[in-house]
């Protein structure tokens, strides 16, 4: 119950901050382009084109191939859309939860800090997981629907994106608990967005290093940082129903986050307000 | 057990070069309205905000109501109105009261009665549905004094609760506080305002450069020792030869006397003499000072020390 109270206080503040609204209203413009502008289009044509050419069942296996393969496509823009947006939308919680006068009220209350915090952090994650879900099932339902081909598959897309970005949040928490400062800690959270994936071509550069502890170190930085473009990588993969190559990515960036999240309760539990 | 104990507790500021609070020991009693008193910076915030686990002591311990203040469940008994709290302003006064309501454990149901009644109290209640931020300063003072009551705490923590507040609203919130404390209610004040400390406390302490000057019940500062003021019927009296005769020193002011007896046995034998000669005497009281009065004499007596 009272955990609860400050999951609904998180949301009422980005309802107010109109963040919220902002986020739904993209997210459904994003939805509506997408499924007029672009897909049913091309899957419209497949069918027909598949119909004419008449009852041959190995080809239908195909739209489904295709169809999904289309999906996945989806989910990626999904994806990367909707993590850059949920960032954007949250970068303030934290910060805000700090201020001067505001904390006070929250330790007053018969609550412990741990429990103010992860409230706070499963209150973003949550305004998130509801934004992402609305897109994903709305994008899901409309494919769908026009296809009469239901890929369950889909879904997993949202579950990848509230995935990726509660391990990203668990970087910006401990930023904003650091800085006190939301867009300071959103330039740095983006900064290792972008900066990680580069991390994967590593290999290429190990022959400039001086000596091959660096590339050690290249190793090591690869493995502790979370992986968000790999991430991408799984989510396609169950979008599309084939074996997922690899769920390191996944176990390793959700270690990441379990050790950020860890500091911020530390740091949290000892900071004077 | 007490409403609150300290026990050697000390707060440091940037690495030790502002001591706010120094091995400050403290004992307030449950029951009773207890003012802490003390110029700008003192150190008052500094040690409510200890009390509630705002501040990490640097070193030292605290007990409220008989618990380590770092067991964060005896707030569900404690209330409290920061000095400058700062409530979300998109909320109404009654979604506010509502989701810190539910964040001190209480139920729906308790809560759908227990707003519109304390919003009453404080006379807000015309503004309940308005938005937080069209407030006036003495309004979101009224507000944070009804949530600090949420919960029907056992002790409330009050820094600077008239802050902003109008004079009517003032005696309103002295009587409240009093009706609480007459309910077994502990109230710990801060306050710059000594009238009205004086007013309404059962016990004061005075508070320095984080370190404790004086602690006692506003009835001891505020009255002199072995000063009393007389009241006496007409004015042909004997009072100044008896007096001198009895080597006591004597002033008049207004046609009220007042002297400075060696102990109670002096003021009595001079009470006989006045009697002897057929004064009527209508009035004999202590003298007192007011608690202004003896809070700066206390301070400059402090930094006469240092000097
Ligand atoms: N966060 C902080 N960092 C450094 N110094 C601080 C901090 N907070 C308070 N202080 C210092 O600690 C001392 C005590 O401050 P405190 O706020 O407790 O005083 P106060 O008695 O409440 O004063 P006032 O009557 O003005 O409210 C002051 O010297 C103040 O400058
Ligand atoms: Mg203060």
């Amino acid at each position: 119950m009272k955990f609860l109270s400050i999951i609904q206080l998180t949301f009422r503040e980005s309802f107010a901050k109109k963040t919220f609204m902002a986020f739904f209203g993209i997210s459904t413009l994003i939805c509506l382009l997408f499924i007029f502008a672009l897909n049913l289009d091309i899957v419209d044509g497949l069918q027909s084109s598949v119909s004419i050419f008449g009852k041959d069942v190995p080809k239908l296996v195909n739209i489904n191939e295709i169809l999904w393969g289309i999906e996945a496509a989806v989910s990626v823009f999904l994806f990367t859309g909707g993590i850059f947006m949920s960032l954007f939308a949250t970068s303030s919680l934290i910060p805000s939860l700090l201020q001067p006068g505001f904390i006070d009220l929250f330790i007053s209350k018969p609550i412990s800090r741990f429990e103010i915090l992860s409230g706070r952090y499963v209150g973003a994650v949550s305004i998130v997981a509801f934004n992402i879900f609305y897109m994903v099932i709305f994008t899901w339902i409309i494919l769908s629907a026009k296809t009469g081909i239901w890929n369950w598959g889909f879904l997993l897309a949202g579950v990848m994106i509230v995935l990726t970005f509660a391990i990203l949040y668990s970087l910006m928490t401990l930023l904003g608990l650091i800085s006190r400062s939301g867009p300071f800690s959103l330039m740095l959270t983006y900064l290792i967005l972008f900066f990680s994936p580069l991390l994967l071509q590593r290999d290429k550069i190990y022959a400039l290093l001086s000596s091959k502890y660096y590339g050690y170190l290249l190793d090591g930085i690869y493995y502790f940082l979370p992986k968000p473009s790999e991430l991408g990588n799984i989510m396609q993969q169950l979008v599309r129903g084939i074996a997922v190559s690899s769920w390191m990515p996944l176990w390793t960036s959700l270690l990441f986050a379990g050790i950020m999240l860890a500091m911020s309760g530390y740091i949290f539990q000892k900071k004077n307000f | 057990m007490y409403a609150v104990e300290t026990f050697e507790l000390t707060k440091y500021y940037s690495n030790g070069k502002v001591k706010a609070l120094q091995e400050f020991n403290l004992q307030v009693e449950q029951g009773k309205i207890f003012s802490l008193l003390g110029p700008n910076g003192a150190g008052k915030t500094t040690l409510i905000k200890l009390l509630i686990g705002i501040l990490h002591p640097t070193k030292g311990r605290a007990q409220l109501l008989g618990r380590p203040i770092t067991d964060y469940t005896i707030h569900s008994r404690i209330g409290y109105l920061a000095e400058n709290h700062r409530f979300p302003e998109f909320l109404t006064a009654a979604q506010l009261m509502y989701y810190y309501g539910k964040m001190s454990g209480l139920e729906k149901t308790i809560l759908k009665d227990k707003i519109p009644q304390l919003l009453k109290t404080v006379n807000l209640e015309d503004w309940i549905n308005v938005k937080v931020h069209k407030y006036s300063k003495g309004m979101m003072q009224r507000l944070g004094l009804a949530h600090a009551l949420l919960n029907d705490p056992d002790l409330i923590f009050m820094d600077e609760p008239t802050d902003g507040i109008d004079p009517v609203g003032r005696r309103e919130i002295r009587t409240l506080l009093k009706s609480l404390r007459d309910s077994g209610k502990t109230i710990f004040i801060n306050s710059h305002l000594l009238s009205e400390v004086e007013r309404m406390s059962d016990e004061v302490a005075i508070l320095k450069d984080g370190k404790l000057l004086q602690k006692g019940s506003v009835e001891d500062f505020t009255s002199i020792k072995e000063q009393y003021q007389l009241r006496l019927q007409d004015n042909q009296t004997s009072i100044n030869e008896i007096c001198i005769k009895m080597n006591i020193p004597l002033s008049a002011q207004n046609g009220l006397y007042t002297i400075a007896v060696k102990d109670t046995v002096q003021l009595n034998r001079l009470i006989d003499e006045l009697r002897k000669s057929d004064t009527i005497i209508q009035a004999i009281m202590p003298r007192k000072i007011s608690l202004e009065d003896f809070f700066i004499e206390v301070i400059e007596e402090k930094e006469e020390a240092e000097n």
